[in-house]
């Protein structure tokens, strides 16, 4: 068999075998890779950093399982940034199934901060710093309802605490209390927080997103229906850089680990891609010939 | 090397590795943790929604704090079950209708203002567009290729005129860009399957066997 024959013909297995190979290298030999952030990235940032005192960020955690390894850097990223800077934050899923893992990246950030405090002002405290709204059906009775009034869609948060009677609560009554929300998801949520929640109450909307939501999503910044925009991986490894480089905050950073993998996996797909055209060209013109 | 001592890792990973088996090929290991998570992933959904909401929202409210006008929203869900009673099916009629309607109205203000006319502005030449790209000078050259884009792609999918001569002509360059748009489309979905699979080594590699802190 000639070799423009065998590309056509490689196992998928032994694509796959590569393929974890120089995923997992990368990871287990930890080489740090340095990551630029792009603009969209750079005005979520910014509309996060210049939160006012007064007012709060939403942060909707609407991302199930089979997207965490994409949105949940974002989320711990949004937290610490959020934290350090002292922006009071709440903090809700749209779905049901995506409590657990809210609830999880949550936990995790407040115990990082908490654990290095050495007063209760430094520490991250429930319902003073952020409260945890949880789960209210359907997705559009909150989206429309929290313009009106937070604490009447969210009677009680997610632990059972009448929502008017914490501390952070006082102050935020509905949108004009929310600089900016944002909506971390792999579906069209962050499209219906714009569609209902924008365009009747002026709410500004940033995005974390999936990569395959990716390119349905841009057309929103450019039109700047979206303030900011985190696109997969790549875009929570942008926003850890920010945050470290401008904020100084530290602590795993999980997404720009998995950059080297990313990339040399993607090296690996465009050189099967490559050899893949090659070989059907060569085959395409040897079988004319041979007619 | 530090393994996990937690059973919850220990289960999460097996079930993680039954599951890549099937990159090998299909096999009864797979199917079995396939099954298993169909099965957590109905009883979890279940569970929650009768403690999470038939509970609190309908029941309690309507049984034991007398809530009448809950009878309603009862009465019209309940409704939705008769399509497994022959005679009485034409009844799930109602609440589909009221749900369509309640839908529609809700739905059509708002993605003609969030999907159409504000993107339809976002493609109009004006310098508030070109400043959207934050790229000086350059960002009317993007807007520009947007607004062809636009133009071009939408005559490829006129379909009430042969395409030729000038439509013939856009059309040709709208394909171009609509197998772009793709192209990106690809591109990404790649990058996200690839970042799932490094998530999920990362919890094989960290969480379970402890190679990677």
């Amino acid at each position: 068999m000639k070799l423009h024959e065998r590309f056509l013909q490689i196992d998928r297995r032994i694509i796959y075998a590569i393929l974890l190979l120089v995923v997992t290298l990368p990871l287990v030999f930890r080489s740090p890779l340095k990551v630029t952030p792009m603009s969209p990235v750079e005005k979520l940032f910014e509309a996060v950093d210049n939160t006012p005192d007064d007012m709060a960020v939403i942060i909707d955690c609407s991302y199930a399982p089979q997207i965490k390894a994409e949105v949940e850097p974002m989320a711990i990223a949004l937290l610490r940034h959020a934290f350090k800077t002292r922006k009071k934050v709440l903090v809700l899923s749209l779905y049901v199934e995506m409590i657990g893992l809210a609830t999880k990246a949550l936990n995790q950030v407040v115990g990082e901060f908490n654990s290095l405090a050495l007063t209760a002002n430094d520490s991250i405290i429930y319902g003073r710093d952020y409260v945890f709204l949880g789960w209210q059906p359907p997705p559009i009775v909150p989206m429309l309802g929290m313009g009106e009034s937070i604490s009447a869609i969210y009677v009680v948060d997610y632990y059972g605490n009448q929502t008017d009677t914490l501390a952070m609560m006082k102050g935020i009554k509905n949108y004009n209390n929310i600089n900016i929300l944002v909506a971390l998801s792999g579906s069209s949520i962050p499209i219906s927080w714009v569609a209902y929640a924008q365009n009747r109450y002026g709410l500004r909307v940033g995005v974390g997103c999936t990569a395959v939501s990716g390119a349905d999503f841009y057309p929103y910044y450019q039109t700047g229906q979206f303030t900011g925009l985190m696109v997969g991986m790549k875009g929570a490894a942008e926003y850890e850089e920010l945050i470290e480089r401008r904020r100084g905050v530290e602590g795993r950073r999980i997404a720009s680990e998995a950059m080297l993998s990313l990339t040399y996996a993607h090296l690996v797909i465009i050189l099967f891609i490559i050899a893949g055209n090659i070989g059907y060209f060569i085959s395409r013109r040897k079988q004319r010939r041979s007619q | 090397m530090n393994i996990s001592t937690d059973p919850w890792i220990w289960i999460a990973s097996i079930l993680s590795l039954a599951i890549l088996s099937f990159l090998y090929k299909e096999n009864p290991i797979f199917r079995a943790a396939e099954h298993i998570f169909l099965g957590v992933a109905n009883g979890y959904l279940v569970t929650f929604y009768w403690h999470r909401i038939l509970m609190p929202i309908l029941f309690r409210p309507l049984f034991q704090q007398g809530d009448l006008l809950l009878i309603i929203p009862f009465v019209v869900g309940i409704l939705y079950l008769t399509r497994f009673i022959p005679r009485l099916s034409w009844l799930v009629r109602i609440p589909i209708a009221i749900y369509m309607g309640y839908w529609t109205g809700v739905l059509i203000p708002a993605t003609i203002q969030a999907q159409i006319i504000k993107q339809m502005q976002g493609t109009v030449l004006t310098s508030q567009n070109f400043q959207a790209w934050n790229a000086g000078s350059w960002g009317i050259v993007w807007s520009v290729i947007i607004f062809i884009g636009v133009l071009c792609t939408l005559s490829y999918f006129y379909f009430s005129r042969e395409h030729k001569g000038v439509i013939g002509a856009t059309s040709r360059v709208g394909i171009v860009f609509v197998m772009t748009g793709f192209g990106a489309a690809f591109g990404y979905t790649v990058m996200a399957r690839i970042s799932l699979l490094i998530g999920q080594l990362q919890f094989l590699l960290g969480d379970w066997l402890g190679i990677i802190k």
